[in-house]
């Protein structure tokens, strides 16, 4: 086994890759499954209200905006520029403070304060503008209000939204794809064309190419599901642990792609295959898009042990310990289909000595 | 210009089009796919904040903000229970209980009790923004307005309370990207008679390369037009003035059949017109991202052609826009036109000889 033929190998794979479709399609399908989703359950343009501001003197009230966590806001500095952000959405309402605001007010003295409201921004986030605006402006002024307020949360259990339950699905197909198929059909595609015949002649071994479409597989798929994550801004608190999440349930995918890969005989057979057991693959995501599904029987499906410690650390923002005993599974899984990957490579022929 | 030979060569293109298991499954299933987005969309848009209140009296200030605010709705419940169901339901953001002598309180001055329920998922924001109404409902009862005198200007159409929903805001983008994804199919096409050089052998006959080329324009636009145009008809996204969209998709047509005739130019076969095609596709659909996102992109994204289309359509279907707005965009669009699809031409035109 020499690392400097696996790494040509690999290097041939990932520069004749973008050649081929499914090796395109396994970079941007997940991507763009995942902005449909984003878009169709509206997570990816659910937004703060955004308020410009023109401080033509120096108010402290800009001061006070920016410390409302429940706006977003943008300076400028002249109040053309500001009706420019307003009239292109870039801001849903422009507030231009005059330059005596501060001792006007605090005088009780009436001022007049220009306002642009860009017409297509929602009416609940002109409220939370206005309301919030004149919030501040009486923290200026040193006004407390008379009431006391007590919150009380309702229910226990947090609602999952469907963006979230959808997460697992998009995080598994890039998995999947990336280190499943790509592999698996590109190692067919070499038998299909007897061109792994033609390696083999050389010193290269059969052990060497299933190492380089292994490591295709694997950057593959590590790559997209980080870019998953990122486009859901689930990548949580623990990068780290995802990053290692990741590498492992990739490692699954890559194995049960090559071990698909070496059974098999052409693109066709295995496509057909996968099309009706396929689904085995997702059943731990479908039941985890309904809750009220007996959750255990995803248990019994080896991708259940790769969303699972995946979902726990980046939503629920779980550590090792809560995801211990599932990665400790998945790491035997991973082993076991490796060690079958060295059974199945026993008995294949070697031309070349 | 032979005609006759032209209409034979377009009948041969589109049933060879059809033939081609991927590129017909992508056609059909591309376009029920859009159809479905479009209709899993929202519908509507909620921009009110749905607040239910709890109490023996309304302060009248409640009132005055209710009214004033488009934003915000007050919905009077007859007990705390039903309050505290709703608020769980999801059917308000919270739920407000006054006591039985709020307005005593408030007329002595003295401090409000106040409880309000949120559901366990509201998030901190939102929380703050109730908090925040609630403060300025008493102030504004204890009679202490704000001395400041605001003036609004609403910049461009005041749609508060007709927004338009997402799935309309969608609309241009996907019959867009209808017209994009034709683009492959076209340049597959030319990239394929390249390839077993059927070109050629075409050449060879009395057709010309004008009427060639001809052939595959009248093609790659009807392929696009059509489609993009059953599209709106079927999500009714045709407006009030249908000519001007269809004359915008037409020009889109025909500009995206000048990227793919570049595409087919660059490629040697259908693989590497994909890997081509993608990063084309991916820039010119950036404006119609735009249009989803307002304010999200600056005066750069007039530089992509594909601006000036998905622009005309966007305005011509929720405002209403006429000839007279949009000529400017539509003669840029020609421009457009003119100049890829020359490039386009020259292009192929140079690999064929």
């Amino acid at each position: 086994m020499k690392l400097r033929r696996i790494a040509v190998l690999l290097r041939k794979d990932l520069f004749q890759g973008p050649k081929n479709f499914l090796f395109v399609w396994a970079f941007l399908g997940p991507v763009a499954i995942s902005l449909v989703v984003s878009l169709v359950f509206g997570t990816l343009f659910t937004h703060e209200p955004t308020l410009g501001i023109v401080d033509e003197g120096s108010s402290q009230l800009v001061a006070l905006i920016e410390e409302l966590p429940s706006i977003n806001n943008r300076e400028y500095t002249e109040s053309s520029e500001l009706r420019e952000a307003v009239a292109s959405g870039v801001v849903d309402v422009g507030l231009v403070i005059p330059s005596d605001f501060d001792s006007l007010v605090s005088q009780g003295e009436e001022v007049s304060v220009p306002v642009y409201v860009w017409g297509e921004s929602l009416a609940q986030d002109r409220t939370v503008l206005a309301v919030a605006i004149a919030n501040q402006i009486r923290e200026l002024l040193g006004e407390e209000a008379p009431v006391e307020i007590e919150a009380v949360t309702l229910g226990n259990e947090m609602n999952i939204p469907w963006s979230d339950r959808l997460l697992p699905f998009i995080v598994l197909l890039a998995v999947v794809f990336g280190g499943f198929v790509l592999p698996a059909t590109s190692l067919l595609d070499e038998k299909e064309k007897r061109t792994i015949d033609a390696l083999t002649i050389t010193p290269t071994s059969v052990g060497e190419v299933f190492w380089a479409k292994g490591a295709l597989g694997l950057i593959i798929s590590m790559v997209i599901g980080i870019v998953i994550l990122i486009l859901n801004q689930a990548i949580g608190t623990q990068p780290a642990l995802l990053i290692l999440l990741l590498f492992l349930g990739s490692i699954m995918a890559v194995a049960m792609g090559l071990l698909l890969g070496s059974v098999f005989k052409d693109v066709m057979s295995f496509f057909a295959t996968v099309k009706a057991l396929g689904i085995i693959l997702y059943v731990p995501v479908i039941l985890y898009m309904f809750p009220s599904l007996p959750q255990w029987i995803g248990k019994i499906f080896p991708t259940y042990y790769i969303v699972e410690p995946i979902v726990e650390v980046s939503q629920r923002g779980g550590g090792w310990p809560e995801i211990a005993l599932n990665t400790s599974i998945l790491i035997l899984i991973d082993l076991l289909l490796i060690a079958l990957i060295a059974v199945t490579l026993r008995g294949k022929r070697q031309y070349a000595v | 210009m032979n005609w006759r030979s032209i209409g034979v060569l377009v009948v041969k293109d589109i049933s060879l089009f059809f033939r081609n298991r991927l590129f017909a499954v992508i056609t059909m299933l591309g376009l029920v796919a859009f159809t479905v987005i479009y209709f899993l969309m929202p519908s509507s848009v909620d921009e009110t904040f749905e607040i239910g209140l709890y109490a023996p009296l309304v302060p009248p200030a409640l009132e005055v903000i209710q009214e004033e605010e488009e934003g915000l709705e007050i919905i009077m419940v007859e007990s705390e229970d039903s309050l505290q169901k709703g608020v769980v339901d999801g059917e308000y953001l919270a739920g407000l209980v006054l006591p039985d002598d709020v307005m005593d309180v408030l007329l002595q001055r003295e401090i409000l009790q106040v409880k309000v329920y949120f559901a366990s998922d509201t998030p901190e924001e939102i929380r703050d923004v109730v908090d925040i109404i609630i403060t300025e409902m008493v102030f504004l009862q204890i009679g202490q307005p704000l001395d400041i005198e605001w003036n609004e200007e609403i910049l461009g159409p005041d749609m508060a309370g007709s927004q338009i929903p997402q799935r309309d805001r969608i609309r241009p983008l996907l019959a867009v990207m209808i017209i994009m994804f034709e683009t492959f199919g076209l340049a597959g096409l030319v990239s394929e008679e390249i390839q077993r050089r059927t070109a050629w052998a075409l050449l060879v006959t009395p057709l010309t390369v004008r009427d060639l080329f001809t052939a595959k324009a009248i093609m790659g636009i009807l392929l696009a037009f059509v489609q993009a145009v059953l599209f709106l008809v079927i999500v009714r996204g045709m407006g009030e003035q249908p000519l001007i969209i269809i004359t915008s998709l037409f020009m889109g047509a025909v500009l995206l059949t000048g990227f793919g005739f570049i595409m087919a130019s660059l490629g040697k076969d259908i693989l590497s017109v994909t890997a081509w095609g993608l990063p084309v596709i991916i820039v010119l659909s950036i404006p119609a991202f735009g249009v989803l996102v307002p304010g999200a992109a600056s005066d750069w994204i007039k530089v992509i052609p594909s601006y000036y289309l998905t622009d005309t359509i966007y305005r011509v279907s929720h405002f209403e826009a006429s000839w007279s707005d949009v000529w400017g965009n539509l003669l840029i669009l020609m421009g457009f036109n003119v100049a890829i699809f020359s490039v386009g031409i020259l292009a192929l035109r140079r690999k064929l000889q």
